[in-house]
């Protein structure tokens, strides 16, 4: 890990190419080789023994095919498994190869500095600065704040949330004094998406910071652990990025309590069997990572792909491949996974998890670009192809079970005997229907293992089990996020499928806001999302209880969460249900039994805003009437446009969209004269970009009478006289 | 500055006419142009009702000087401009910059000033009022800058070639011609000789 120092490069002025020698990584190619040799060899067993069985009843080409998926699947989940299994390992044995071995605690962060940035388009604005706050009060507590900067950085397209993240800006470094501490940026142009939001911040900052990491709109970090991850940094010159595990926090919903149980119990295996391949060549997710900024910047601004859409163009999960980029040049990657203090928040409902998991399929898919790129490192590869595969898993899976369903139909309905004859291992001594048993508890032992592995070093760990409410309770969990995993599988099945088809059909995802905490899905939205998976599942039913009943049995967990579909969307939506949950003890966290004082500071930050905030829907264009009628927030977001003549590239960009042309006059007198609803949503955008249409817009509204503004101006002049 | 220091009220009562017309307006006309003032002062946070009052009424009184020489302006519309020039006034006297009527911006960094330094919750009362102000005010007047960031050290981030491998020569065979249609007869074929395997 360490031994080889960085040609650092000065944090101003154009540094000359960093370079790192790279290290000797002697264990590294053992451990790959050792972790994928269990779980190949597992796979090659049972693929052996499945093969086996399909034998019994006489071999065909759709049996080839099937065992081929068979193994292709097994794969997968004995992958899975061999994490959970050496994460297990290594919990009990002690593991000394992770980044946060060395106690760094005396480390100093004099002279660094940290930009700490948080890339939102269009979001939930309240929680996104709450998120902010409460990062900043934790880091302010350490007495480290002087070494921090905060960036908002804003892609939005919308101009009532661009007004109201300018307002609440400036509200919140009114309420922190953070003046100077706490900066809000909004890009003009959305080129790149996200990354190319924190390129844009690299462009025009990036070199003022050592280090920056990257937040999510719901990101919570602890400042002690951002202090630590800044000592990890300095102590341990050759590391490029450190990622955090973010816990998933705040869950209300059962669907959203189900994930944040299973990610806080069972992520610390998998994360530390991770580990144990990746070492030095981990991986980034996006956010809640720590990067060292001069590397970031010199290595890893992403090239467009070949193509087109949706494989083609800007990589969407560009994460996986920046830090493959760093890899490359022999920076090293670390999972900082026992280091507390990161948190996120998920969906609160299936719906909105798989329109996430549908961005993230295609950019996952994407990476099948880049998986042969020349100079990557070959674990690199190895955790794009785990993502790769994490989206071919439902479609394999789909066909795997619709050849076998061939398989039993072609065998009914053509009036072939089924002759069982010996096995191909007859030492087994096992019959036909034994043998399938077999196969299947063995699957079945695969997939769970995980699970009882995780209770198991729950059962040993007194303070870790206390924090999930007990074992007994703990278990309990496990069983019920077993049986709702077990439904939702098949429903994540087809929407991969889905999700994979139109892909390769040229069919890309468009950009929209992520729903983070939204409202129960209704009974109507979720008809009009899963009638689909309904009717597939009471047709798939039918025709195995046509086929045969015996099978059709086995078939119930499929056709049940297909079937169940609507109403379990509806139900694990809700919020009283995830509370009853809770108050019976179920699904606990240890950040809901003990939460930590930055998730309580952010609970009852958003408590006050709930019963402060006036909840009135506001009519269409407010955000445009704010910027033009109130001579503060006018006058806010005009100095901010101004700002914006400093950086020639923003310059450039805003003469790109025509401000300052006589033309945005023209549209300003029509929007005195018609009034918002007759310009269009990029007129208005314009308008709002022009900094002097703005200040002429102020003047305008309140130097003409009525009777020469739109009846849309007068009454919002009206409401603004009202207001207290 | 030009702001007048006695009570307003003097100062409106002798624009009043016999007729019961001010400065040669319907009363309905100054009670409209007193609204817009009133307004604009309200939306600047003036919440103190004898202070917003007594502002509008100067400002007012402005208006009806101007009023007579003026016949073809509304009553609202010379109030405006002078509640305009009024409010920039004191912000160039305040901020010490001189006004010019071709940057509006003096205004805006007036308003922003005020908003800093916490004028509608510390100083409303120094809103429009003639020198001496307290120095701390003044201070925070002039101090008030909102930055969005601290200075820009501009760089280009530009994106290493990325040599993809064989990837490249695949994306590259999509601009053969014909070949989607080429694939699709092969995808069909392909489909033929799977149905013909599997039934047979």
């Amino acid at each position: 890990m360490a031994g080889a120092t960085p040609q650092s490069a000065p944090v101003s002025g154009q540094p000359p190419p960093l370079t790192v020698v790279p290290l000797p990584r002697i264990h590294r190619g053992w451990r790959v080789f050792i972790f994928y040799s269990c779980a190949l060899l597992l796979t090659g067993l049972v693929s052996m023994l499945f093969a086996d069985l399909l034998w019994r009843t006489g071999w065909s080409a759709s049996r080839t095919l099937l065992l081929v998926l068979f193994a292709a699947l097994f794969l997968l989940i004995a992958v899975g498994c061999m994490h959970g299994v050496f994460g297990f390992i290594l919990r009990v044995i002690g593991n000394p190869r992770r980044i946060t071995q060395a106690d760094c605690r005396a480390q100093s962060i004099d002279g660094t500095s940290t930009a700490i940035v948080f890339p939102i388009y269009n979001e939930d604005i309240v929680r996104a600065y709450e998120g902010l706050r409460a990062t900043y009060e934790s880091l302010q507590r350490t007495g480290q704040l002087e070494h921090f900067d905060f960036f908002i950085l804003s892609d939005s397209t919308d101009p009532d949330k661009w007004v109201e993240e300018e307002r609440r800006w400036y509200e919140l470094v009114g309420e922190l004094d953070a003046l100077g501490r706490v900066y809000y940026r909004r890009r003009t142009d959305n080129e790149g998406r996200k990354s190319g939001n924190v390129r844009d911040f690299l462009s025009a900052w990036g070199r003022r910071y050592r280090y920056f990491l990257v937040c999510d709109a719901d990101s919570v970090m602890r400042g002690e652990t951002l202090v630590s991850l800044v000592q990890l940094m300095e102590a341990h010159p050759t590391v490029g990025l450190v990622q955090t595990v973010p816990a998933l926090v705040n869950a209300r919903s059962l669907f959203g309590r189900i994930q944040q149980f299973s990610n806080r119990l069972y992520a610390p295996l998998f994360i530390a069997g991770l580990n144990y391949w990746a070492l030095d060549l981990g991986n980034y997710w996006g956010h809640n990572a720590l990067i060292r900024t001069e590397p970031f910047m010199q290595f890893c601004d992403l090239p467009q792909l070949p193509g087109k859409k949706p494989f083609g163009g800007y990589i969407l999960s560009h994460d996986f491949v920046e830090a493959a980029l760093l890899t490359r040049e022999n920076w090293e990657v670390w999972f900082a996974y026992d280091l507390e203090g990161s948190y996120e928040e998920v969906p609160q409902e299936m719906i909105e998890n798989a329109q996430r998991e549908r961005r993230w399929c295609q950019g996952n898919l994407q990476h099948s670009l880049v998986l042969f790129a020349k100079g990557l490192r070959g674990v690199n590869r190895l955790h794009l192809l785990l993502g790769i595969s994490g989206y071919l898993a439902g479609p394999l899976w789909l066909a795997f079970l619709l050849m076998f369903n061939w398989i039993h139909w072609y065998q009914k309905y053509t009036g072939l005997s089924n002759i069982t004859v010996h096995a191909f291992t007859p030492f087994l001594n096992l019959n036909g229907t034994t043998h399938a048993l077999l196969v299947f508890a063995i699957c079945m032992g695969i997939l769970f293992l995980p699970k009882v592995l995780a209770l198991i070093d729950l059962a040993f760990d007194w303070e870790r089990r206390r924090a999930f409410g007990g074992l007994a309770r703990a278990t309990v969990g496990v069983a019920v996020e077993t049986v709702f995993s077990t439904l939702h599988a098949p429903l994540l099945m087809l929407w991969h499928t889905r999700f994979v088809a139109m892909n390769l059909f040229g069919v890309s995802v468009g950009w929209s806001r992520q729903k983070r905490d939204t409202d129960s899905t209704t009974w109507w939205y979720a008809v009009r999302r899963h009638w689909g998976h309904t009717l597939i599942g009471l047709v798939w039913g039918l025709f195995m209880w046509r086929l045969n009943r015996y099978l059709f049995w086995w078939f119930t967990p499929v056709f049940t969460g297909m079937v169940l579909s609507i109403p379990l969307s509806v139900w694990t939506s809700r919020r009283t249900l995830g509370a009853r949950v809770r108050k019976l003890g179920l699904l606990l966290t240890p950040e809901e039994t003990k939460p930590p004082l930055e998730l309580v500071s952010l609970r009852s930050q958003m408590k006050i805003h709930e019963i402060t905030d006036d909840t009135t829907p506001r009519q269409p264009h407010a955000g445009l009437a704010d910027a033009v009628l109130d001579p503060y927030v006018n006058a806010i977001h005009v100095s901010l446009l101004r700002e914006k003549r400093f950086n020639p590239v923003y310059a450039e960009q805003l003469a790109k969209l025509g401000v300052g042309h006589v033309g945005v006059q023209v549209l300003g007198e029509k929007l005195l004269v018609e009034g918002p609803a007759l310009l269009t949503a990029p007129e208005r955008l314009l308008l709002m970009t022009d900094a002097h249409a703005m200040v002429w817009l102020h003047q305008q509204t309140w130097l003409r009478a009525g009777e020469s503004l739109a009846p849309w101006w007068r009454a919002a002049i009206q409401e603004y006289s009202r207001r207290d | 500055m030009d702001l007048p220091v006695e009570s307003p009220i003097t100062g409106l009562g002798a624009l009043t006419d016999v007729s019961g017309r001010l400065a040669g307006r319907p009363l309905e006309e100054w009670n409209a142009a007193y609204g817009k003032v009133e307004n604009y002062f309200h939306a600047l946070r003036i919440r103190n009702k004898a202070l917003l009052g007594q502002l509008v009424l100067r400002v007012l009184e402005r208006a009806m000087k101007r009023a007579p020489s003026e016949p073809g302006h509304s009553a609202t519309q010379i109030a405006a401009e002078e509640m305009d020039r009024t409010v920039t006034e004191w912000f160039a006297a305040v901020l010490q910059e001189p006004p010019t009527n071709a940057d509006q911006m003096l205004s805006t960094r007036g308003r922003l000033a005020m908003l800093l330094a916490d004028m509608p919750g510390k100083w409303q009362d120094q809103f429009l009022r003639p020198p001496p102000w307290p120095d701390e005010f003044v201070q925070s007047m002039r101090d008030a800058y909102l930055r969005a960031g601290p200075d820009f050290q501009l760089s280009k981030m530009a994106p290493r070639p990325l040599d993809l491998g064989p990837i490249t020569t695949l994306t590259n065979l999509g601009r053969i011609p014909y070949l989607k249609m080429s694939l699709a007869w092969t995808l069909f074929v392909l489909l033929l000789v799977m149905v013909f395997v599997l039934t047979h």
